[in-house]
């Protein structure tokens, strides 16, 4: 009766935690897995489907935080950390940082759940949107190193004279360019082309809305 | 020359004949046409060379001819050359050269040829043959090489000098055989009368070897007065074919005998029938008997073994080849070496045989007598107690005697270098360079090496050596030799250095001591003192206080008569001579000095030393050591050392400076300093310690008491004496130094705080010679020091209460952790027993997991109690006023950070109470902690922690109060666990209410006006309890 499309991470020291989270997430039929440590965690094999890191704040290896800190780049699951005695400055560093969310000891039932189905669907949209950044990424590379010039000016705003002027090519092979592009990214108008260049953390490189160079 | 132009083929088979009758005896045979072309060579030599007959005498181009094939290339030359001149002047052919073996080796052998004649004499042919082995065999070429077979054999040639001894009648017949056996090179035996020294001629068997000859006296043996003279005539056609052989055969060697092919004698020399006292009809009547023809000739114990092998031979034609020995006439077995060779006819069937014997016996005897005679001369040469050497002309080593080996270890291939040189490795590395030249020299130039060197011992030591080498030069005074002897002479050598060395070192003592040495001439001063003894003056100090006059007479007597390098030095001379002639000069700073040697001379002694001074050559004076003595033997001298102690002197003086200031720089130091004897007796005090004491070392003595026990009762405070006494004991006992603090009496009577310590000075031995103390003044610092600690306790008291929100957090985990367990479990315990069907089975899993882990969380809050419920033991009676300026102080820091106002109003006549300064505390800041918390998050209210005592009864009653907004549940808020604080635990007021009970006050809240909680502890005055 688990539901394996979705698995929870959970990193305690603390055996008596460990058998009672196990044995709660059980009940609500809830795949998991426990580690001991953090290291462990970080070096275990875990299934790549969305899921949730239940972490305890005081590790025998490390602290969680700062567990929290070193794994923010590496497309980690949404974090729900649990503490013995929470104190504000900890439990704001945490939210700040990202974690769903942060539960005393004891904490309720209801709370826990609901902060792991939180996390669930935040790492599943995450996901999504990195598979979706991923297919505009490699659309990106597909660009001629000529084509990749033309995208920042024309996402800037700036018109086709301009941008042909900037480039020092005819406006005729800068229309050829910006369509190839367009097709290229797969963008349904400008506006969508701008959003794609946003999303791809393309540089505006000309801020200019109008007017000539001066 | 003579050519023999008709049928040569008639003449070449003659000598092929005789060559071949000779090769069935000696083994080999060859035969040439008078032209010397060889017609026949014994078929073994060819095929050892692996040549034909053809090739023998004209080789293929480039090839040797047979001849150099067979004879070693050295000889080669030599023996073709002795050849040519014997074809062209018929001499019998005779040459000793090395041949080539079967085994491919060269042996020496003797190769000898005799021309075949004609009536008138000319040379028809050639035959002869070579004997191998015989001649100069291996061990015969040392033989030779020695010097006395050199000149046995250069005295060869004068045999005929000796005919005069022989008889004239049979002087022919020995000149013939010596010059025959010199020529040929082969033995011949001969018989002659010799005469001897009673004018008589006696018959005697010689064998003439070439170099030397041996005669037997063999008169007795001679039955016949004339031996019948035998004629030489050309063989007769019908003489049996083996007395022809044997003819042939005598007429090279001498003996010759025949047998028919029945075995019965048939020719046997007259003259060996003479000798041996036998006929032919004797020897063959043992046929008759059944034996063979030997018996009467053989010793009966080799007749079996010859009889048998004769047997053999005559049946199978095999040739006879033996040894045995054979009866003379007069009855003496002799040794003889027996060849014969069967004679057949045509159709090969044998017909008679001839044989030889060569008597070996004497042959024997004197190869045994010259081995004697060698073996004489080289124990001879062996037993001189010299190493004796001898070397080639040009310098290789030949020879060294078996002493020369055993004593240096060397042998003759030892002191042989490679190239044959002299290897010289037995003479010291240091002394081979010269030996070297000085042999090299000597090779060169031939004249007599001597040379002394150090010469290596079999042991490894070197002896000193003297060699003496001198060349042995033949006739034309040519070197062939050079020989050499080695005499020890270490012995010597040794005396001589050891006595030099000896001479030297004194010498060198005198001159290079490091102290100034002078002999002193007192010839003159003798006469003085026999005309004063002579007046029987006994006391001569008595007598110069009389007579001052004598003293400078007697020190102008003394002369400077030698001096030495270090003296010239010390007095400032240019050089010895400056310094010599009267000593008086020297002695003007201290004419008593030199009175008093004086005097003691006088009374005989020997010896006499003071430290004095003496005036330099330029007057300056200088410190010395004089020693002076003068040794019966040479009563006219005396030696005189002077010691320079300038330098000394300076020193001691330097060293009593240090001393003083160093003993100034002790009294002055400030620092009590004392020092004690190894058993702990003060021998010393500075003077900073007899001030403090106010007592002088000695002052305590003569109370009962050693001085340091009495010092100690009198000085240390009483509840210090005992640790000092043992642990100052412990040091004296094991050397271990002694450091202590403890109270000593100043002499004012107050105890001040002193730290002592001692070390102990040992000599060079490490034996502990004394105790150094010093004794620091160090009241001032242990009282600072004491209050400081003081300070620090109460500091890390506070530091203790400031940290209970940690141990807050850290309770939090030991609780929490259990009890978020047992909220998990029964979330899941719930769920599955909601569960359709309810899961049973790990339901009741979860509440075991309760059970368990909510036990553990009462087990961590009765721990908890157990922490804070106090025993009296801490407690110290205290000022309440204190306590709460502390806890003000620690929480000074948070409540300006967190903008609160601490308001303290303390009565100032509170008593002291007795509590635990640290929990006290921790109630405090606990409490502040909680006002300034409760205002934290309000904005508008005046943000003031009131704490107020008052003393009310017998209780001192503290408030606590904030403005914030007052307490809710003041019923529960004392209970553990129970908090309205979004992170706060609810441990601290319980702890608070548990430590102010234990004290046996009260905590609780009460509201405050106008707003705010005001939390109020009392605790109990008990005057009664106080000591």
């Amino acid at each position: 009766m688990t539901n394996s499309d979705h698995i929870v991470f959970v990193i305690d020291d603390d055996v008596r935690i460990q058998e009672a989270l196990g044995e709660l997430l059980a009940s609500h039929g809830i795949h998991f897995v426990i580690f001991g440590s953090a290291g462990s965690y970080i070096t275990a094999d875990k299934p790549d489907v969305p899921s949730c890191l239940i972490l305890d704040i005081e590790l025998p290896d490390i602290n969680g935080l700062d567990l929290q800190r070193q794994i923010a780049n590496g497309g980690h699951p949404p974090i729900v950390f649990i503490t013995g005695h929470g104190d504000i400055p900890s439990s704001v560093r945490a939210i700040k940082r990202g974690a769903v969310d942060f539960l005393t000891k004891p904490f309720s039932d209801t709370d826990l759940m609901a902060a792991i189905h939180t996390a669930i669907a935040q790492d599943r949209q995450q996901r999504s949107l990195r598979a979706e950044l991923d297919l505009l990424r490699r659309r990106y590379d597909r660009l001629t190193p000529r084509e990749r010039e033309v995208l920042p000016l024309v996402v800037s705003g700036l018109l086709n004279k301009q941008a042909a002027a900037e480039l020092g090519i005819s406006e005729v092979m800068l229309q050829i360019h910006r369509r190839n592009v367009m097709q290229k990214m797969a963008a349904a108008s400008l506006a969508d082309l701008v959003r794609i260049a946003e999303r791809l953390e393309i540089p505006v490189t000309h801020s200019r809305r109008a007017g000539g160079r001066s | 020359m003579t050519t023999v132009p008709n049928s040569p083929n008639e003449f070449d088979c003659k000598a092929i004949q005789a060559a071949q009758i000779v090769e069935g005896v000696v083994g080999t045979g060859w035969a040439t046409d008078a032209a010397g072309k060889f017609v026949y060579v014994t078929p073994s030599i060819l095929s050892l060379i692996g040549m034909t007959l053809d090739e023998f005498n004209f080789p293929s181009e480039g090839q040797p001819s047979g001849l150099k094939r067979i004879i070693h290339p050295d000889d080669q030359d030599g023996a073709i050359e002795t050849w040519r001149r014997c074809l062209q002047t018929g001499e019998h052919y005779n040459s000793e050269h090395r041949v080539l073996r079967a085994d491919g080796s060269h042996g020496w052998s003797r190769s000898s040829g005799k021309p075949l004649r004609d009536s008138q004499g000319h040379i028809l042919a050639w035959y002869g043959t070579i004997i191998d082995g015989d001649v100069p065999s291996a061990a015969d070429v040392r033989f030779t090489s020695s010097p006395s077979a050199t000149l046995e054999k250069k005295a060869a040639p004068d045999i005929p000098h000796s005919l005069n001894l022989v008889h004239p009648d049979d002087r022919t017949e020995a000149a013939h055989a010596a010059a025959r056996a010199f020529w040929t090179g082969v033995s011949q035996v001969t018989r002659y009368r010799q005469l001897q020294a009673d004018g008589s001629y006696r018959w005697t068997e010689t064998r003439t070897e070439p170099g030397y000859r041996v005669s037997v006296d063999i008169d007795d043996l001679v039955t016949e007065r004339e031996p019948p003279a035998e004629k030489v005539e050309q063989p007769a056609e019908d003489e049996a074919e083996a007395i022809r052989s044997a003819r042939v055969i005598e007429s090279i060697f001498g003996n010759g005998w025949a047998f028919d092919a029945e075995g019965r004698w048939i020719h046997l020399h007259p003259f060996a029938q003479n000798s041996l006292g036998v006929t032919l009809e004797y020897l063959n009547a043992s046929l008759e008997e059944g034996y063979t023809a030997w018996k009467r000739l053989v010793h009966p114990d080799d007749y079996d073994q010859i009889a048998s092998i004769w047997r053999h031979c005559l049946e199978t034609g095999d040739h006879f080849n033996v040894e045995f020995r054979f009866r003379r006439a007069n009855g003496i077995y002799v040794w003889a070496r027996t060849a014969a060779r069967p004679v057949r006819d045509n159709e090969g069937r044998i017909t008679g045989w001839f044989g030889i014997a060569l008597d070996n016996d004497v042959y024997k005897k004197t190869v045994e007598a010259l081995r004697e005679r060698e073996r004489g001369l080289q124990q001879l040469i062996d037993t001189v107690p010299a190493l004796i050497w001898t070397t080639t002309p040009d310098g290789t080593p030949t020879y060294v005697n078996k002493r020369f080996t055993d004593v240096t270890g060397a042998k003759l291939e030892d002191i042989t270098a490679p190239d044959n040189s002299p290897s010289l490795n037995v003479i010291h590395a240091a002394d081979v360079d010269a030996a070297r030249q000085a042999i090299t020299h000597s090779f060169a130039t031939g004249e007599p090496y001597v040379q002394r060197y150090r010469q290596l011992r079999a042991d490894g030591g070197y002896h000193w050596t003297e060699t003496r080498a001198e060349p042995l030069r033949d006739e034309d005074g040519t070197i062939i030799q050079w020989y050499g002897v080695c005499v020890d002479i270490d012995d010597l050598v040794l005396a001589q250095k050891a006595l030099q060395q000896s001479e030297r070192r004194y010498r060198d003592l005198f001159h290079y001591m490091p102290i100034g040495l002078t002999q002193i001439d007192a010839g003159k001063l003798i006469p003085l003192f026999e005309e004063l003894r002579d007046q029987g003056v006994t006391d001569l100090e008595a007598y110069i206080d009389e007579h001052p006059g004598f003293l400078s007479r007697a020190v102008e007597a003394l002369e400077v008569e030698e001096v030495n390098q270090h003296i010239v030095e010390m007095f400032g001379a240019k050089n010895a001579e400056e310094m010599r002639g009267p000593i008086a000069r020297y002695w003007q700073p201290s004419m008593a000095t030199i009175r008093r040697s004086i005097e003691a001379r006088y009374r005989g002694v020997e010896v006499f030393q003071e430290e004095t001074k003496v005036a330099q050559m330029d007057g300056s004076v200088i410190d010395v050591l004089f020693k002076t003595a003068r040794p019966g033997a040479v009563a006219d001298k005396s030696l005189v050392g002077f010691v320079d102690i300038t330098e000394r002197k300076k020193a001691e003086e330097a060293l009593r400076e240090r001393e003083r200031f160093l003993w100034q720089l002790v009294e002055t130091l400030p620092a009590m300093i004392d020092c004690a004897a190894p058993d702990g007796e003060p021998v010393y005090r500075s003077r900073q310690l007899r001030e403090y004491l106010g007592y002088d070392l000695d002052e305590l003595d003569g109370k009962q008491k050693p001085r340091l026990t009495g010092t100690l009762d009198a000085g240390v405070h009483p509840d210090d004496v005992a640790g000092v006494k043992e642990h100052y004991a412990h040091s004296l006992a094991t050397g271990e130094p002694y450091a202590r603090k403890h109270r000593l009496r100043r002499f004012d009577g107050e105890y001040r705080w002193v730290e002592t310590r001692a070390a102990a000075m040992r000599n060079a031995e490490g034996a502990i010679v004394q105790w150094n103390v010093i004794c620091l003044d160090i009241d001032g610092e242990v009282r600072a020091q004491e209050n400081l600690r003081l300070a620090q306790e109460r500091l890390a008291r506070a530091g203790q209460a400031a940290t209970l929100a940690e141990l807050s957090a850290s309770i939090a985990h030991e609780v929490n952790q259990p009890l978020a367990a047992v909220v998990a479990n029964s979330h899941a315990c719930q769920r599955w027993l909601s569960a359709d069907p309810p899961n049973m089975e790990r339901a009741r899993k979860t509440v075991e997991r309760i059970t368990r882990d909510a036990n553990s969380v009462a087990e961590v809050v009765s721990r908890i109690r157990a922490l804070f419920k106090q025993s009296s033991e801490t407690r110290v009676r205290t000022s309440i006023a204190s306590v709460i300026a502390e806890a003000r102080e620690v929480m000074a820091e948070e409540a300006s950070r967190r903008r609160v106002h601490l308001e303290i109003d303390v009565d100032d006549d509170l008593p002291t109470i007795m509590l635990d300064r640290v929990q006290i505390q921790q109630v405090l800041v606990n409490l502040i902690r909680n006002g300034m918390d409760a205002m934290s998050s309000d904005a508008g209210v005046e943000r003031i922690v009131d704490i107020r005592t008052r003393h009310t009864d017998n209780v001192i009653r503290t408030e606590v109060s904030d403005h914030g907004p007052g307490v809710e549940f003041s019923d529960n808020i004392f209970e553990p666990f129970f908090t309205t604080k979004e992170d706060g635990m609810g441990m601290g007021l319980a702890i608070c209410r548990s430590i102010v009970e234990a004290h046996g006050g009260r905590l609780w809240v009460e509201r405050n006006e106008p707003r705010g909680a005001k939390f109020i502890f009392t605790l109990p005055i008990e005057v009664d309890r106080a000591p």
